[in-house]
């Protein structure tokens, strides 16, 4: 095979794994932070069951649920929702995969939040109820911006963490790069794609790295 | 008192949603293909049933045969590379349609036997189970007894286990017949044991010229055959489209295409 060739399915599998990245880190930020209310709230059945909801996404491993989530639907319940396939890379694995990264990436996001407003001192709280603001104004105006900046450090090592945790999609088959690597190439007895793999990661993670360290500076102003 | 009573009611929401997903009616299997318009074949990729040609594109004999299916049913055939050890899992959670990837029509290394898991099609190939070395130990690997304490491997749930397991002690799987391969050519394994229509296709030349098939172990004579959902409808619809492929003389050329004329079987469904 040739080097354009690979090149081309690499990058193929790159961008499904990006896709994937990406989706999973937009739509698991807001459910954490939902999930994380709920594990604040002061209605203890919701309370109990948000708890018990983060055990158990915590507690098992992400592999075990990623077959769970694209198996028993259609093998218990007779609901084939993950069979269907379209032109693009998005079918129904990838959604699958999607959905298990979301629900596993937020119930740790979620942790995180809770322990950044749990940081933030009462009197920024009596502060704005002098002000004379409502509950919501309190949390989206003065306290979420400080939680932002205290969660920055653990937030960056999640999100690359998942980065890399994308490949675990393969054992769904989700043609990810590390999934069309192992079939197609590396099958093959073609070892260097492996170092040219580690490239795109390094580069990829790099620039988040950067992107983390401008925006601490960026938030650097606040003096808690 | 207040506590107790929290708890249980978080139980109880927490069952209620998990109830939700309620099944929903059930439509015949060739029904629903229909309606779709087109069916999935869980493959793996290897030489010269499933593979990428040097153009980038799909081809092999299973992949043309599927095609020539999928024209004369007016349907479309769709082609999933899957993990084979869950190859049942899939079928059964609709996720493919069917197991069309020189699939033999024999018993799974545990010894149940396969139609247990799945309804077969009519047997369209003869195969074979071959026993693969490199050619530099071709002369020390000359009998069943030498055999003994080499390091084996085979597809995992593959057709070749048994053979390889029989064979030695030290038995590995691996994830497809292709990586077999790539172990026996990186020397961490002394044998393989693959089909040998791949052995034929690809073993001794190319980038496998140094391996050799070993005829000191005979070959297991075999045939290929699709796997289906257990009772699906399916099943007879593509035996028609095959007995009339294999009738006018559609599938003589699909086989003389990939050198595999000499295993197809004649006249089938006759």
């Amino acid at each position: 095979m040739s080097f354009q060739i690979i090149n081309a399915m690499l990058l193929r599998g790159f961008g499904t794994t990006c896709l994937l990245f990406l989706l999973t880190l937009v739509l698991s930020l807001p459910l954490g932070l939902i999930i994380m209310f709920g594990l604040k709230s002061p209605f203890k059945p919701l309370k109990y069951i948000c708890e018990i909801f983060v055990w158990i996404i915590r507690g098992t491993p992400l592999m075990l649920q990623l077959f769970v989530v694209f198996f028993v639907p259609s093998l218990v319940f007779k609901v084939s929702i993950f069979s269907f396939t379209t032109k693009t890379i998005f079918n129904g694995r990838f959604l699958a995969a999607l959905i298990t990264f979301v629900i596993n990436y937020a119930c740790y996001f979620s942790v995180i939040f809770k322990g950044g407003v749990d940081n933030v001192s009462r009197g920024q709280y009596e502060a704005g109820k002098v002000l004379g603001l409502t509950k919501s104004q309190i949390f989206f105006r003065i306290i979420l911006l400080q939680v932002i900046k205290s969660i920055l450090s653990p937030i960056s090592n999640e999100v690359i963490t998942l980065v890399k945790d994308t490949s675990l999609a393969r054992v769904i088959s989700v043609a990810e790069i590390f999934f069309i690597n192992e079939t197609q190439i590396l099958s093959k007895a073609i070892v260097w794609p492996l170092f040219y793999i580690g490239v795109f990661f390094l580069a990829f993670i790099g620039l988040l790295t950067v992107l983390f360290s401008y925006l601490e500076k960026k938030l650097s102003y606040f003096k808690v | 008192m207040k506590r107790i009573l929290s708890i249980a009611l978080a139980a109880v929401l927490l069952f209620a949603s998990v109830a939700m997903f309620a099944s929903c009616g059930k439509k015949s299997d060739y029904k629903k293909i229909q309606e779709k318009g087109y069916f999935v074949c869980g493959i793996t990729l290897y030489e010269p049933m499933n593979f990428f040609n040097e153009d980038d594109e799909l081809t092999g004999f299973d992949t043309d045969f599927a095609n020539a299916v999928a024209e004369k049913l007016g349907l479309q055939a769709k082609f999933q590379v899957i993990n084979w050890s869950s190859k049942y899992l899939e079928l059964d959670s609709g996720a493919i349609d069917c197991i069309w990837n020189g699939f033999t029509y024999g018993s799974e290394s545990n010894g149940v036997s396969r139609t247990e898991y799945v309804d077969f099609s009519y047997k369209y190939l003869a195969n074979g189970q071959c026993v693969v070395t490199s050619k530099a130990n071709l002369a020390t690997l000359n009998s069943k007894e030498a055999f003994v304490g080499k390091k084996g491997m085979a597809e995992g749930g593959s057709a070749g286990e048994d053979l390889a397991k029989e064979l030695s002690t030290v038995y590995t799987p691996t994830a497809s017949q292709m990586s077999a391969l790539t172990e026996l050519m990186n020397g961490t394994v002394d044998f393989i044991v693959i089909d040998s229509t791949m052995a034929n296709a690809m073993v001794g030349k190319g980038d496998y010229a140094n391996l050799s098939v070993n005829n000191a172990i005979p070959t297991e004579a075999e045939e290929y055959a699709i796997g289906f959902r257990k009772g699906s409808d399916f099943t007879a619809k593509v035996n028609e489209a095959i007995k009339a492929l294999s009738a006018d003389g559609t599938l003589a050329t699909i086989a003389a295409k990939y050198d595999l004329s000499s295993s197809l079987i004649a006249n089938i469904g006759k």
